[in-house]
Formats: structure tokens, C-alpha cells, sequence
């Protein structure tokens, strides 16, 4: 379909992203059939402009059941990346991002396991917000998965972090979660890490929201945000 | 830092190496396990599998929360087990590929590690200890009903203990030494079967080897191959020996193992092996050995031990006899061998050992002037020494009878230098590392060395008013058993025994309430005690709250059922088990969980140096508190059993 000006063509891995993968989750779908992918990225900051991501890990859960084997990670290469506070969190130096790959290859390699997934991160809306800013600069498309947050999961499924209605209640980290649901966080900050700790809460919080509904999730029981 | 790349594994990998079996692999065969990996929760109340269900592809780690086996049988559920933090659930099926038995039900949100089975199974197959840890421990602990299932000796793990037993002997095996030459008995080929059976009387040894004039060996001729050349085919006696000499010799050479040369004549089938030089025929032939003298040679063996216990003198040699047979019963008791048994391996080397004393002492008494009464006298062992439980040197019970003199008077007399003899004994026993009976049940104690007539009277006059003092002392008594001396007196004081407290109900009921009255520490469920001296650090008693109700009970049903042909705890339950049948299914449990209470009691004792009775719950390991909980269950059944035996038919009277 072409309207008043022609595009290049897309890359094929783009097209097969876009068409396989929906935007929404028809809400009878069972969880125990949906494909979720726990996602992190480690970045220079906060800012989706100027700011760049440094490393990117995802884990992989299926069926309710995170493969290990299926878990992936990036270091990427960002020549012209500001040394900023952000470097004290995560502990990557601009150097060391010189062994990584290329940001255009990672997002090659990314997009085709994204297809059709949901993604689940703590505050994964920054997250994919930082992916779709990458995919914008080098492909000029953005992320079309619905998006699971882990914190707003927590809210619904964990009685101590409960919306009470009082304005500026701030959304719970993923240390006080995890701290809430007696999991050890692995290796805070490194993207790895945080997306295996974030994995193991989703599993953790499914179970907990499973038990108070009496009765196996569906994706509609999940406070899912389609973009 | 950089992301690693195996961040997760390593953490998966970290989680399963605090507890075994994966504690007992390489930590690169644990991450690669680890790699491949699943990771779920089940929500509380959600099953895990289904009893009847097919084991998957994963045997599960419990990484969080807690578990329970639940039994369905005819519409009836039952809990039987839990599995908590560090379990690996599913290896049964797995292993035997068979459905689950059990329904497994999550009662905690419980986080699994799902881990492939195949792989997994290749690293068992590897690790010895992991396989024995698997198979020891974690079929122990599948209960179903009543019923423990306990680990069939499958031929694989019958042989891993065979080779620690082996490895065990190996250790401490010793060279072959030949003995001084003028033992070696031989003759030469021309000399005649009538010569040389001759010189085999004379010297009492069963064969005779046949050397040419370089004292090197031709061929062999035992008392076998005469029995079968002279004495059955009728060869005439002045034929030469080299008809009937067995040959070619095997040889071996000096200072090399005893222990292969047991398995080359066992191989072989045959009797004797002939040291030489240099270990081939021919050189000259230094001795001939059979296997008895091996067997005695070959170190960390109790046959060894028997011999030299036979030999020793000096109270420090019996000290370091002791010590190494210790030990020996610590290298048994890790690979395996039921305590039962190893009771009785120490209760024969410590009858030696008594025997042995008794001699020296005697000897030492005469030394003195003193001579021995002219009567019939016994040593005899009581208490646990009696019941052939004694591994490790705790205390000695022992006790002396002597057939009556006629008159009071020389009934003193005779006492008094037999509780000389005792005190002589019971001094080297001390020497050699035996602590003093704290009770003082001592032979040298005048109470414990008393004539034939006045045990008897003892015997028959415990009855059901008997006060505690005197109970206690009369079921040390009732565990009697001959240990060195006139063995007729210590059968007519068991027979009497048995024929008295057999008959006397009463007294029965009495001793049956002593043993319904100490309550296992278990709670309604039957789990708990684990969980309840989990955590605390008091200690807790194995003997008064595990073992002391089996071993009373099975004295008791002896007792009762007049079973007087096996004197140990073990051996009386399984003699219940054979002669009555309605007790059968309990005496075989009771017998079980009384091995598993005694091995656990005296490895405890031999870690800490002590009797091992008070033990430490945090040095268990989690399974072994799985098993103890089950013993503790039999305890509970075997209570029950005496209750309904005893408490019913005293009503009737």
C-alpha cells in the first residue's frame, strides 16, 4: 500500500515481526499457552532520546515454565555513549561496551524472538520504550508486543502493594517485591540478572494471583497494556 | 563488570549445590545441568503430578516451599510424606519408570527446578556416592501406609558395598609375610604317601609340599587329595607322593598382598598358595600359606584381629586392638553393613578378647598362690554386651556364676577370689578402653558374681510388684549370655528365665507398661519430631526414645513367646517374625528401624567419641530426619502391638 510517497521497503525480520505478532491478547486466553519473555535493558539514563542502552538479556517462559537454555543476553557497542551517573548503577563502562555488538544487530537478532510474545519487566514500559527509540533510529518502526509490568502485577496480586487510592502512591520496586515474595535477586543490575529476578517474580506473582482466583489464569486475569 | 553469560545457571547451579547429591558432583557437572534447566511454581494447593501419572522428562528439585505425598487407596486418602526446601522429588518413578505412587501436593507456593532426567542420570551412574546417597536414602523415605518401602539390595548396590568392604580391606591390608622356615613341611618326590602323611600328622598342618633338591616346589599333597587317592581309590601307601601331588603350584611372592592372594586361591578354588622368592616355581619355596593364615594377614579384616587378640599380651596391644577394630566397624558402617551384623562381628572379638583376659589372669593368680575354686564357673555378658550390640567400648556389663559349694562358707570363699579374678579382668578391660559399668553391673561387684542357686532365686523372684531398682536390674540380667567357662550354667539360667517370667503374666504386663510408657516423639500426623527438634539445639536421646522401646519390646515377645535361641535384639525379631506369624509384618519393620537406630547411634558415637546416644538433630543430614521420623512411627506401631498383646489379656486375669 503506498500513499504519497514511497518507503524503502522494510527488511523482511521487520515484516515477519509485524505480521506475527499481535497487539492484543484475546482475554480467554489461557496463560499456560501464552509465550512471555522477561526483558531488561541496562542504559545510560533515563532520557529516550539522548540516552542509549549499554546490555539487553531476556529469559524466556513458556507454558509456566522459564527454560534456562532459552535465556539471552547482549553487551552493545555504543561508540558515542556520555559517561553518566547510570554507570554507577550498572557498573558497565563505555569501554568495556567496546567488545559488544552493534546495535542494528542486536535488534536483528531481538525482533524475530520478540514475535508474538508478551513482554514482562519491572517497568517494562521504559524498557520497550528504549527498545522502540533503537528500532526508530535505525529501522523506523517500534515494538507492537502487549507489555506486562511486574510492579502493576504486584499491585493486584500482593495485598501489601494494593492501589489505596491515595494520590502519589509510587509503584513498588522490584527489590521490595522480590524482598515482599522472599526472593533473592540475582545480580541487581546487570540486565541478566534483572530479567531472570523479574522472570522468577512473574512466575511468583502468577502463582499467588492463581491461588486467590481458584482457578488457572487466563489473560485477562493480567493487568496486561497493550501499546 | 560486564553480563555474564552465565548468570542464571550459576545461580540455579549455586541453589541445588547446598544439598546432596549435587553437593557430591564438579561443579561444572552441576552447571550444566543447571543450563538446562526449567524453573515453575505450583501455587499452594495445586498438585504437582497425579498418583497413576507417568513421570515427564524432568526429575524436580524443590528450590521454595514444601510439599506433601498424598496416598489414595480404596477412597481413602492419606499423607504419608513431605518434602520440604532441598528434595529432590520424583527419583523413584524416574529411576524405576513406573507411575507416581503418590499424588504430590504443593502446600506452600512451591518453586521447582525441573532437570533432565537423562542427564541427570548419567551423572548418578558416575558418582558412586551420589547413586548410594540416591538409593540409600531417598527410597527409605517413600512411605506408603504402614508400609516403608526399603531399599532392595539391588545386585549394582550389593556390589558398591562389596568394593568399599573390598577397598576397606585393601587399605589396611597387609603384606604376605612368610613365617620362619623351619615351618615349611616338604619332602622329596621319591618319599613315599606314608612318609609324608606321617610328617603331616607330626607337624598337624593339611598338606605337605613336594620340592625337588633346590627347594624348589613341584606339586602339592593336602589331606584331600589323600583322602581321595588312599582312602577312597584304595592307592597303596608306599607309592610315591608324586602320584597324588597336585601341580603346578601357584605361587606369590613374599611382600606382595595378602588380599589378592585370598582371591587368586578363591579364583582358583584352592586351598593353598606356596610363597617363593621371587614368586614363581622356580625359585625356592619359603612357606605354603592357606587361606586361614591369609585371611589373618590381610589387615582390617576381624578374622586378623581374632588371631591376634589370641596372641597379645601387654594391656596396650589390647588397647590398640580395640582401637582398630573400631576402626573397622566405622569403615563397615560407612559402606553399608547393617549394625545388626557388625554387633555380632565385635560381640565374637570381644568374647575373644574376655576369654584371652580370663586366661591372663587366671595365669596371674596363680602367679600369686591363689588357686580357682574346684567348681563349675561361667562368664557371662549381660545387658547390651548379652544382646550383642556392643560396637563401640561404652561400658561393660558382664556377671559371674559358679555352681553352689554346698555350704554358705565356701560359697564365700569361692566368691571371694572369683571377684578377684573379675577385678583382674575388669582392670585390663579398662586398660584396653572399656569404660566401668556406671550402674555397676561388674562381675567384681559381689551383686553380679553369685552362685547358680542364688541367680535362680533372683530370677524367680521378680515379679510384677518388683520395684524399678530391681526391674531394671532384672532386665539387664535377662539378656544373659555365655561368654567363657562352664556354658551348661548360663543355658540353665536362661531356660530358667525363660520358663519363670514366660509363665508369670503379671509380670509381663509390668514390663509391658514400661515400654507403652515412653511416648515417641511424634506428633498426631506421625511428621513432626524432625521439624520439632529441628531447629532447637537441645539434643535429643536416641536410646531412651528410639531404641529402648524396640529392645524391650523384643525381649519382651521373646519373653512371652518363649523364643530363647537368639540373644540380640535384631535376631529376636526376626525370630518373632519366623514363629509367630500374626507379629510378623511389625517384627520385620521393628527389626529394620532397630538397625537403622543402632548404626545411626554408633556412627554418631564413633563422630563424637562418646556412646552416640545424645545426638545433635542439626548433624543429620535432611533425609536421615525423614528416615528417623519413619523409625519413629515403628516405634509408635510396635508400641501399640505390645499394648493390644499385653494391656488386654492382663485384664483378663
Amino acid at each position: 500500500m503506498k500513499w504519497w510517497f514511497s518507503r524503502k521497503p522494510r527488511e523482511p525480520f521487520i515484516e515477519s515481526y509485524r505480521e506475527k505478532t499481535s497487539p492484543r491478547v484475546p482475554s480467554k486466553t489461557p496463560v499456560a499457552e501464552m509465550r512471555f519473555l522477561a526483558i531488561d535493558a541496562e542504559t545510560t539514563g533515563f532520557d529516550l532520546v539522548k540516552d542509549r542502552m549499554l546490555s539487553l538479556a531476556f529469559v524466556e517462559v513458556i507454558g509456566g515454565r522459564l527454560r534456562v537454555s532459552s535465556s539471552h543476553s547482549w553487551l552493545i557497542y555504543q561508540p558515542a555513549v556520555p559517561l553518566s551517573s547510570a554507570v554507577s548503577v550498572h557498573g558497565i563502562l563505555p569501554a568495556e561496551t567496546a567488545t559488544g555488538q552493534q546495535e542494528p544487530d542486536v535488534l536483528r537478532e531481538l525482533l524475530p524472538r520478540l514475535e508474538g510474545a508478551v513482554l514482562v519487566g519491572h517497568h517494562v514500559g521504559f524498557d520497550s520504550a528504549m527498545i522502540t527509540a533503537a528500532l526508530k533510529r535505525h529501522f523506523r518502526t517500534s515494538l507492537k508486543n502487549p507489555l506486562l509490568d511486574t510492579a502493576t502485577l504486584a499491585m493486584d496480586a500482593l495485598d501489601a502493594f494494593a492501589k489505596t487510592g491515595y494520590p502519589g502512591q509510587s509503584t513498588p520496586s522490584l527489590d521490595e517485591v522480590c524482598a515482599h515474595c522472599g526472593i533473592v535477586p540475582v545480580d541487581r543490575h546487570t540486565a541478566e540478572g534483572d530479567a531472570f529476578t523479574t522472570a522468577m517474580l512473574f512466575l511468583n506473582l502468577c502463582a499467588r494471583l492463581q491461588r486467590n482466583i481458584g482457578r488457572p489464569l487466563r489473560a485477562g486475569d493480567l493487568p496486561l497494556a497493550f501499546q | 563488570m560486564g553480563p555474564s553469560r552465565n548468570v542464571i545457571p550459576d545461580r540455579i547451579a549455586d541453589a541445588l549445590r547446598r544439598f546432596p547429591p549435587f553437593s557430591m558432583f564438579t561443579a561444572a557437572e552441576v552447571a550444566a545441568l543447571a543450563a538446562e534447566a526449567e524453573v515453575w511454581v505450583v501455587p499452594s494447593g495445586d498438585t504437582v503430578w497425579k498418583q497413576g501419572e507417568r513421570p515427564g522428562a524432568d526429575v524436580l528439585f524443590l528450590a521454595q516451599g514444601r510439599v506433601e505425598y498424598i496416598w489414595t487407596n480404596e477412597g481413602r486418602s492419606e499423607r504419608v510424606d513431605v518434602r520440604d526446601v532441598g528434595d529432590v522429588l520424583g527419583l523413584t518413578a524416574m529411576m524405576k519408570s513406573e507411575p507416581y505412587r503418590v499424588t504430590a501436593q504443593a502446600v506452600e507456593d512451591s518453586l521447582f527446578y525441573g532437570l533432565p532426567w537423562p542427564r541427570f542420570k548419567v551423572l548418578l551412574d558416575q558418582n558412586d556416592a551420589a547413586r548410594n546417597y540416591a538409593r540409600r536414602h531417598m527410597f527409605w523415605a517413600v512411605r506408603v501406609g504402614s508400609q516403608i518401602e526399603y531399599s532392595e539390595p539391588t545386585e549394582s548396590s550389593v556390589a558398591g558395598r562389596a568394593k568399599n568392604i573390598l577397598q576397606a580391606h585393601l587399605d589396611g591390608a597387609q603384606m604376605v609375610q612368610p613365617r620362619p622356615l623351619d615351618r615349611l613341611l616338604v619332602c622329596q618326590p621319591t618319599a613315599t604317601i606314608q612318609e609324608a602323611a606321617a610328617m603331616m600328622a607330626a607337624k598337624r598342618v593339611p598338606s605337605i609340599l613336594v620340592v625337588d633338591e633346590e627347594r624348589r616346589p613341584l606339586g602339592i599333597v593336602t589331606s584331600n587329595s589323600l583322602v581321595k587317592h588312599v582312602i577312597v581309590e584304595g592307592l597303596d601307601k608306599q607309592t610315591a607322593v608324586t602320584r597324588v601331588m597336585a601341580k603346578p603350584v601357584y605361587t606369590v611372592s613374599p611382600n606382595s598382598s595378602a588380599t589378592a592372594a585370598i582371591l587368586t586361591m578363591l579364583r582358583e578354588r584352592i586351598g593353598q598358595v606356596v610363597v617363593t622368592e621371587d614368586g614363581t616355581p622356580k625359585t625356592k619355596a619359603l612357606d605354603v600359606c592357606t587361606h586361614k593364615d591369609l585371611l589373618a594377614q590381610s589387615g582390617h579384616h576381624p578374622a586378623g584381629l581374632l588371631r591376634e587378640i589370641r596372641f597379645a599380651k601387654s594391656p596396650a596391644r589390647f588397647r590398640e586392638l580395640c582401637d582398630e577394630l573400631e576402626t573397622i566397624a566405622q569403615s563397615y558402617l560407612d559402606a553399608g553393613v547393617s549394625a545388626i551384623y557388625l554387633g555380632q562381628i565385635c560381640a565374637e572379638l570381644y568374647d575373644e578378647l574376655v576369654q584371652r583376659l580370663l586366661t591372663l589372669s587366671i595365669d596371674e593368680l596363680e602367679d600369686q598362690g591363689v588357686k580357682l575354686p574346684k567348681t563349675a564357673w561361667a562368664w557371662m555378658s549381660v545387658g547390651s554386651d548379652g544382646r550383642r550390640e556392643q560396637i563401640l567400648r561404652t561400658d561393660m556389663d558382664n556377671a559371674m556364676v559358679f555352681a553352689s559349694t554346698g555350704s554358705a562358707e565356701s560359697d564365700e570363699r569361692a566368691r571371694e577370689i572369683f571377684v578377684k579374678l573379675a577385678t583382674l579382668v575388669i582392670d585390663k578391660l579398662v586398660a584396653a578402653g572399656f569404660a566401668r559399668c556406671q550402674g555397676g553391673v561388674m562381675a567384681l561387684n559381689p551383686r553380679w558374681c553369685r552362685t547358680e542357686l542364688e541367680w535362680i532365686e533372683e530370677i524367680e523372684s521378680v515379679n510384677a510388684f518388683t520395684d524399678g531398682n530391681g526391674l531394671l536390674r532384672a532386665t539387664v540380667l535377662f539378656d544373659l549370655r555365655f561368654v567363657a567357662g562352664e556354658r551348661a550354667l548360663c543355658d540353665r539360667l536362661r531356660e530358667k528365665i525363660y520358663s519363670s517370667v514366660g509363665a508369670n503374666l503379671p509380670l509381663q504386663h509390668r514390663l509391658a507398661e514400661l515400654i507403652v510408657d515412653s511416648t515417641p516423639p511424634l506428633n498426631f500426623i506421625g511428621r513432626l519430631v524432625v521439624e520439632a527438634f529441628g531447629g532447637g539445639d537441645e539434643q535429643f536421646d536416641l536410646k531412651s526414645r528410639g531404641m529402648a522401646p524396640l529392645r524391650d519390646a523384643a525381649r519382651l515377645f521373646a519373653l512371652h513367646y518363649r523364643l530363647n535361641r537368639r540373644h540380640s535384639t535384631g535376631g529376636r525379631w526376626d525370630e518373632l517374625r519366623r514363629s509367630v506369624p500374626e507379629r510378623a509384618e511389625v517384627a520385620g519393620l521393628a527389626r529394620e528401624a532397630y538397625d537403622f537406630l543402632l548404626r545411626l547411634r554408633t556412627l554418631n558415637g564413633l563422630r563424637r567419641g562418646d556412646s552416640g546416644r545424645h545426638l545433635d538433630p542439626e548433624s543429620l543430614t535432611k533425609l536421615e530426619r525423614a528416615q528417623l521420623a519413619n523409625v519413629f512411627d515403628i516405634v509408635r506401631t510396635v508400641q501399640q502391638a505390645v499394648k493390644l498383646e499385653f494391656q488386654t489379656e492382663a485384664k483378663r486375669l
